[in-house]
């Protein structure tokens, strides 16, 4: 990479469709001055696999299972967030039991999502290690899932009015085991990532999201809460049973006492979020109701009772990267008119141009993961420089943000 | 600013007393959720196409960045209608309400104002309905495709129940060998 | 920063490892040789980690108790069972399945259910035993 000039002239990089921090495809424009950049714009759309039209050729039921695999870290919020929205939609009142059992879930799904996130993001920066550390606890909670519904990553456990398998007495001290392995083990962590030099020099002041930015631009879930706006689906619109359960909107004040709005802010508030979820599925094992876990056992009367339904419901949940929201409109037929999907990461790609602003090259992948976008990795960067092009793959561009870290640490 | 908020009654009707005629079929759905009973409110509404920039800037004034999630589109055959989400009182603990707005654009005219000079997040939004479901949205700052590749035909927006759906783009792969 | 790492990295080096060597401590060069070998009772295949009770693997259909509704058909998320009109009974596919046992809710007679069995792996997509009928 020898673009050291004695005049500045401005290079336009385009980084994408495949790229190395994102776990999808995007496609983005760099203008850089250096190793400085100047200005971003981004393109979306390659991964697009027509999810909303095929949901209206379906009957639905097996639109829950298609949601499913429209995520695989979040394929647990997007069938519940369909569920919902019929649910409002033909007014089915789901029992009390189903709904405790739906946020032990959902709070679980978190924990998965967040320690993996962790270690992807160690990755980024250069610590291998700490990638396996962390990834050897998520087997922990990923076998907690098994136990519990049957699979791994893609459950299977959402139904209209209820939830598909119950969790008996008899399970109890298995999720109270797991519980108390993650509590053991969050200190080793919070050390790992918090107190060390490393990572503080690498993400303090670093992709910076004012407040006013934050709300310009509606960016929702920890991307947001890092930078101080009090945004959270299951504190202002209690939905499950999450209005009976004791907790509070997480911002970063609550260990530094102050807000920034950068990337090392970002990994406190998730931190805490695997904290708060601990101690949530604990208030929830406490004060679980006896009851049905369905509000009609046969999926065959569910079926022809939205048959006759007609009307339209919106649904909105806290998935692990923001607010999850589906629009469901029926009119008497057996698939559903319309079918709306919006995934957390569309409202968090545009904070992107305000963050990566300023920032060097070798921040964008650690910049870029910060915010947990939802998407595939790729490779390939093109760089054109006075007319020639040659290639940066994923190893190279890889390699320039850990070499930052490694002169950093002299 | 945050102190006084109105409940989901003053609201409609303080949106009515504004817009009078121009704002119909209003109704206001209360859900109940947990043992402790609590409840939260969604507002639907449909109203004219040409006054939807100033019930935004109604809205800010109840509060000042109102959160805008997303906007969806179908085709009811002589007609398209577009919803726009809001929801604002967010930050307060279980006081948010959700406002939907129903506007209807006829197909011969299918254009709409942009609302991204007052709300910039809803930009892709914008975008995602001209692609899909053929309206021009006046005024958008940037004007182009963003889900759909740059090869797809240009008269065939996906959404559409029409003739100018997608049909002929199809292909059903999984029906191949059984 | 590197001592708080030390620690760990020392009690790591002492520990066992997490992998479980299935079916063999190290990759067999020539699988259909190894596959020989345990047969003549002269190599050992370590067993895979024990599926939890509940596990959803390889359909089970017992054709006496089916009547033919079709239910199943109607709910299957990828298409999967096929009605044969001869004797009304189904057939399964296994390429196709997704293993979300959706059919076995449904069924009025309860005559599908899920097993233990998650080896399923061929190279002919419609061979005999991904069929299921």
């Amino acid at each position: 990479m020898n673009s050291k000039l004695s005049n500045k002239i401005s290079y336009q990089i385009p980084v994408g469709p495949i790229h190395p921090a994102l776990k999808e495809p995007v496609q983005f424009e760099f203008t850089i001055e250096g190793e400085k950049i100047i200005d971003v714009d981004v393109g979306l759309g390659h991964v697009h696999r027509s999810v909303e039209w095929a949901g209206t050729k379906r009957n639905p039921i097996q639109i829950l299972y298609l949601a499913e695999r429209i995520c695989g870290i979040c394929s647990y919020c997007h069938p519940m967030a369909f569920s919902l929205a019929v649910e409002r939609a033909a007014e089915i009142d789901v029992p009390e039991r189903a709904q405790y059992i739906r946020v032990i879930h959902q709070e679980l799904e978190r924990i998965c999502s967040h320690v993996l996130w962790a270690g992807v993001a160690a990755h980024e920066i250069g610590f291998d290690s700490v990638l396996f550390l962390t990834w050897q606890i998520r087997e922990k909670a990923l076998d907690l899932t098994e136990y519990l519904t049957g699979n791994r990553v893609t459950k299977g456990i959402t139904m209209i009015g209820g939830v598909r398998r119950d969790i008996t007495k008899d399970m109890y001290p298995t999720i109270l085991e797991g519980m108390k392995f993650f509590k053991d083990n969050f200190e080793k962590i919070r050390k790992i990532f918090l107190d060390d030099k490393t990572f503080k020099l690498r993400s303090q002041n670093c992709g910076i999201l004012t407040k006013e930015n934050a709300l310009k631009l509606c960016a929702c879930g920890p991307t947001t809460r890092a930078s101080g706006v009090k945004k959270d689906v299951r504190v202002d619109q209690p939905y499950f049973a999450f209005g009976d359960l004791d907790f509070d909107y997480i911002t970063p004040d609550i260990i530094t006492g102050e807000v920034n709005g950068d990337v090392y802010d970002r990994i406190i508030v998730r931190l805490l979020e695997v904290k708060e979820a601990v101690d949530l599925i604990e208030q929830c094992l406490d004060k679980m109701p006896a009851g049905d876990i369905l509000s009609e056992k046969k999926p065959a009367k569910i079926l022809s009772t939205l048959k006759k339904v007609n009307g339209e419901g919106i649904g909105r949940m806290e998935a692990p990267r923001g607010e999850v929201f589906h629009y469901v409109k029926l009119n008497g037929n057996e698939s559903p008119h319309h079918w709306k999907v919006r995934a957390p990461t569309y409202n968090n790609i545009l904070p992107w141009i305000p963050m990566l602003k300023g920032n060097q090259i070798a921040d964008i992948p650690i910049v870029a993961a910060s915010t947990d976008p939802c998407m595939s990795c790729t490779n390939r960067v093109a760089i054109i420089d006075n007319g020639k092009k040659y290639q940066l793959d994923k190893q190279q561009l890889y390699e320039l943000s850990v070499k930052k870290t490694r002169r950093l640490m002299k | 600013m945050k102190n006084d908020y109105l409940s989901p009654d003053q609201i409609v009707k303080s949106l009515k007393d504004e817009f009078k005629t121009k704002i119909f079929d209003s109704r206001i759905e209360k859900h109940i959720r947990g043992l402790k009973k609590t409840e939260f409110y969604h507002i639907w509404l449909k109203s004219d196409r040409n006054i939807i920039k100033d019930i935004v800037r109604h809205l800010i004034k109840l509060e000042k960045y109102p959160h805008f999630a997303v906007s969806s589109g179908y085709d009811m055959g002589e007609k398209i209608e577009l919803v726009y989400h809001f929801s604002i009182y967010y930050g307060l603990k279980g006081k948010e309400v959700n406002i939907n707005i129903t506007v209807e654009l006829p197909k011969s005219d299918p254009t709409i104002d942009t609302i991204t000079d007052l709300i910039p997040g809803a930009l892709i939004s914008e975008q995602e309905k001209q692609e899909m479901l053929g309206i021009k949205v006046k005024n958008i700052p940037k004007d182009s495709r963003v889900f759909i590749s740059e090869d797809y035909p240009e008269d065939t927006y996906p959404w559409r129940k029409d003739e100018k759906g997608p049909e002929k783009t199809i292909r059903n792969l999984h029906e191949v060998k059984k | 920063m590197k001592f708080a790492m030390l620690s760990q990295v020392f009690s790591q080096m002492f520990k066992k490892p997490f992998t479980n060597r299935f079916p063999a401590k190290y990759a067999p060069k020539n699988t259909t040789k190894f596959l020989e070998e345990v047969g003549a009772g002269r190599a050992e295949i370590i067993p895979p980690i024990e599926v939890p009770k509940g596990f959803r693997g390889k359909i089970q259909y017992d054709k006496d108790k089916c009547i033919g509704c079709k239910l199943c058909i109607k709910v299957c998320p990828s298409e999967a069972i096929e009605f044969v009109e001869e004797n009304k009974k189904i057939k399964i596919y296994l390429s196709r399945c997704t293993f979300c046992s959706q059919c076995n809710d449904i069924c009025p007679v309860k005559c599908l259910s899920m097993s233990n069995e998650f080896l399923l792996a061929d190279s002919d997509k419609y061979s005999k035993d991904l069929i299921v009928q």
